[in-house]
This record gives structure tokens, C-alpha cells and sequence, in this order.
């Protein structure tokens, strides 16, 4: 456990000792305690970005927070920055309109959709929901090269939404692998409530 | 009149900043400033005098853009760094913007976007990036005078500048005493970049806590609005924008004439709702 006096100090240095602690020496657990609320808050609310769970608890005049890292420790290697410092309630919505990315070379756009559904994990959670229209559908059938990422993501908690009609229209409704078949006004609502709609 | 102590490294962005920021008041209320004179306290024994040199060329910058005459002022030794100004304006008695004339109906418009308390905070960490911190820099040098101007030709019934506060802090003031109530949608409050990741990661300046504090019986967040967004609600900024009560039918030209006058982060944040309960509701 390692101990943080940030007593006497005024906002950020807190949140800063925290971060040296557990990004220099690689504390998996931590025990800071402040004097007043406000930084208190602050150092929760940076260990939670970092993966921690925290409590907080009242001892005197002072206020000590704990913080446990919830994951087997806090290797630096695999969460990619970004996603460790998200905000919890931003929801993003990526609407795919077609196989294959940009226009141009059909091949090439094939496998830069590959590479760009691949590596939407690296939006960590904001991603919210992940939508399928028009020929995009034709990514979420049998023998596409990103079905596997795609059954991984929804077995990982992200909503797929397909579009039912254009399943129809291509007449693929029967070998669509991943994700709920939706209607428009699904997708629309969608849209209303995500903080951002990518399209692609 | 108004002066603090460095927020930023420059002497002479410190030295916009604290004029803007001194402006501020005078333009809030409606008027024209015309002059001012400078206050300084200066740590003459540790501290260079080209220092203050540069801090008073970058008041004077801005005084200029302004059009106000710098006529005096007085400095004294001390410690701690400290300069801002003392504002004098004009105004028509009759015109003068009070904070609590809020009139149901009304929409409310705010002119800069919010978030230096948070990106402060981050720079003194060194955690922001240098394109944020210059973002910043120059949003509190900016004046509030286009945006002042701009307003005259609307019917407006109230007006504040956004600082110390927070948003929320100065709403509140808006609305006690008015006999009405503020519904405000978080949503399309303007945010400067960066400053919701760096508020989630615990960089919150101690002020935002004490605004939330002191304000928070006067305000109802819907159920389930992230914490991380209250805190920015509540962030004390400095040389912050004007917070603008316009008649419903024409906030939507009030905003694309700030917008035309080069005050491009102005919007619509919510309306001011009927006689009632005096309370700000957030959704």
C-alpha cells in the first residue's frame, strides 16, 4: 500500500502525487489522505479514471482515500491512454454505410474497413452503438473478415444495430451472424440520444 | 474594478487577461468604458522590472482594443505579484443591465465557452496540451466588448459576466430575487476542448467544490447527469463570457449577430421559466 500525505496542499498537487505514485512506481494500491473535500473528490475521481475503485473514508479532520486497482494490476502496456481517461457518459454511435471505407480503389476500401473496425476498440467504452446500413450490413453476414471482432465487441457489451430492410433488400437475413436487425426509427433515436454520431 | 495574481507564465498575457477581465464588468452592465488606471502590487527586491513592464504593455494592449485611456494608477511593494485595473464607463441611466430583471420567457445566451477554472488547473499540473493552453490563454484575453456591443440593438432584460462563480453560481444570482425559475440544458452549453476529460481525470479547481457549495440547494440536476458536467457547470472562470437574457423571438438573432461579430462560441444554454419557485433546473 502505498501511503500519500497531500495534507496542506491545494488543488492539483493531490491528483498529481496520485498520478506519480501509480504511474512511476505502479502502486496497485493506494491510501491518500487530504484535509479538505474538494481534493478528496479530485483523487477519487482520477483513480477511477485509472481503473481504481475508491472509498473514501473520514478519519479526524482529514479524509483518506483508498484506492484499489481493479484489474490484476496496472500494467501500462494494453489500455491505451485515451481510453483510460474517458469521460463515463459520453456515448458515441458509429453508423457504417458501406463495406468498404472512402471511395476510390474497391480493394483498398475493403481493407481499410477491416483495419477501421478493428481498431474502433480503441474508443473503449465511449463507443455506445455500432450501427449497419446499406451495404455496411454485408459486414455483419457469414464470410465476412470482421465478423469474429464484431461477435467479440457485442459479447464485450456494444450494441450492433442492422438494418432489417436493407437485409431484406439484399436479401441476407438469413446469414446476418451478429447484432439485432433494427428498423429506422431505432436508428434515429439512436442519433437523438448518442453525444456523437460518427459516419462512415 | 477587479485584480489577481498571475494565471498564466507570460507577464504579458497576464497583463490582457487582467484588463479583459476588468472590462468585463462595465460591458456586463451595458456601458461603454472610457477610462482606467492600473493597480499593481510588485515583489521589487525578487522580481525584475521588465516584468512588470511587459504586464503593463499587455494591459495597455487591450485597453487600446478597448478604447478606454489609461489616466494613473498606483503600485505598491509586496510579496506576492498582483495587478488589474480600476474602470470607469458610461451608460443612460436608463439603460442600465441589472442581474435580476430576468422576465419569463426570456431565452438565455451565453458568449464564451466554459472551462478555464478546469484548464488552469490542468496547466499548473502540466497536464493540458500546449495548443489548450494557448486556447485558453486567449479566450480570457478576449474582450467582451463585441459581444456588449452586439446585444444593445436586442431587447434584453438582465445581464452578468460568467467568473469566480461558475456558470451556475452566476445564474443563481440571476435568479434569486427575480421571482423566477432557470431551466438550463447542459448539453449546449459551449465547453472549451479537453476540459471534460481533464475535469473526469480530478483536475477540478478547489472553487468549483466551494460554488457547488454554496449554490447547490438552488439547483436540480435531472436524475442521472454526470458529475463530471456539474463540476464544469460550477467552474470558476476568469474573464468569462456574458450571460444574456433576450426575449425568446429573438435569441435566434442574437446569436447569429454575436456569431457575425466574431464572438463565435456564443449560444442559446436555456430559458427562463414563469413565476415560481426561484430555481435552476439543469437537463
Amino acid at each position: 500500500m502505498k501511503e500519500i500525505d497531500a495534507r496542506g496542499l491545494a488543488c492539483p498537487a493531490p491528483v498529481l502525487q496520485t498520478k506519480a505514485a501509480i504511474e512511476n512506481e505502479q502502486a496497485t494500491s493506494v491510501r491518500v489522505t487530504v484535509d479538505n473535500a474538494a481534493s478528496a473528490q479530485n483523487v477519487a475521481r482520477f483513480l477511477q479514471s485509472k481503473g481504481f475503485a475508491t472509498e473514501t473514508e473520514t478519519r479526524g479532520g482529514d479524509l483518506v482515500v483508498l484506492g484499489r486497482a481493479a484489474a490484476p494490476a496496472v500494467a501500462p502496456a494494453p489500455a491505451p491512454p485515451v481510453s483510460a481517461e474517458r469521460c463515463e457518459h459520453r456515448r458515441i454511435m458509429v453508423m457504417i454505410t458501406s463495406d468498404g471505407m472512402g471511395h476510390g480503389d474497391d480493394r483498398l476500401g475493403a481493407k481499410l474497413m477491416i483495419s477501421f473496425v478493428k481498431t474502433l476498440a480503441e474508443m473503449g467504452d465511449e463507443l455506445w452503438r455500432l450501427v449497419f446500413v446499406n451495404n455496411g450490413v454485408k459486414l455483419t453476414i457469414d464470410g465476412s473478415a470482421v465478423l469474429d471482432v464484431l461477435q467479440e465487441y457485442e459479447a464485450g457489451g456494444l450494441q450492433i444495430l442492422v438494418c432489417g430492410t436493407c437485409l431484406t433488400h439484399f436479401d441476407l437475413l438469413e446469414q446476418k451472424q451478429v447484432g439485432v436487425t433494427t428498423n429506422m426509427l431505432d436508428i434515429v433515436t439512436a442519433m437523438q440520444l448518442a453525444d456523437k454520431v460518427i459516419n462512415i | 474594478m477587479d485584480f489577481f495574481t498571475p494565471i498564466v507564465d507570460d507577464p504579458y498575457d497576464f497583463g490582457r487577461i487582467a484588463a479583459a477581465n476588468a472590462l468585463s464588468d462595465v460591458y456586463a452592465m451595458g456601458g461603454v468604458p472610457k477610462t482606467a488606471m492600473n493597480l499593481v502590487a510588485f515583489p521589487a527586491r525578487t522580481m525584475d522590472f521588465s516584468v512588470l513592464r511587459r504586464i503593463l504593455e499587455g494591459g495597455i494592449a487591450v485597453l487600446r482594443e478597448a478604447g478606454v485611456v489609461l489616466i494613473g494608477g498606483h503600485s505598491i511593494e509586496d510579496a506576492e505579484l498582483k495587478y488589474g485595473l480600476s474602470v470607469t464607463g458610461y451608460i443612460h441611466p436608463a439603460r442600465v443591465l441589472a442581474k435580476k430583471n430576468l422576465r419569463p420567457g426570456d431565452r438565455l445566451v451565453l458568449t464564451k465557452p466554459l472551462g478555464t477554472g478546469i484548464l488552469n488547473t490542468a496547466i499548473k499540473g502540466g497536464l493540458a496540451s500546449a495548443a489548450a493552453a494557448r486556447m485558453v490563454t486567449e479566450q480570457m484575453a478576449a474582450l467582451n466588448r463585441a459581444a456588449a456591443e452586439t446585444m444593445e440593438a436586442f431587447d434584453v432584460s438582465a445581464c452578468t459576466d460568467v467568473t469566480g462563480f461558475g456558470l451556475l453560481g452566476h445564474l443563481a444570482e440571476m435568479v434569486s430575487g427575480s421571482g423566477c425559475g432557470v431551466r438550463l440544458a447542459a448539453a449546449r452549453v459551449p465547453i472549451l476542448p479537453e476540459t471534460i476529460a481533464l475535469a473526469a481525470m480530478g483536475l477540478v479547481p478547489a472553487g468549483a467544490y466551494r460554488n457547488r457549495e454554496f449554490r447547490q440547494a438552488m439547483v436540480v440536476f435531472e436524475t442521472g447527469m454526470d458529475a463530471v458536467m456539474q463540476d464544469v457547470l460550477f467552474d470558476p472562470q476568469t474573464s468569462g463570457g456574458l450571460l444574456i437574457s433576450v426575449a425568446a423571438d429573438q435569441a435566434g438573432r442574437l446569436v447569429g449577430a454575436l456569431q457575425a461579430a466574431g464572438v463565435k462560441a456564443a449560444a442559446e444554454i436555456g430559458e427562463v421559466t414563469g413565476a415560481g419557485q426561484e430555481m435552476i433546473r439543469v437537463v
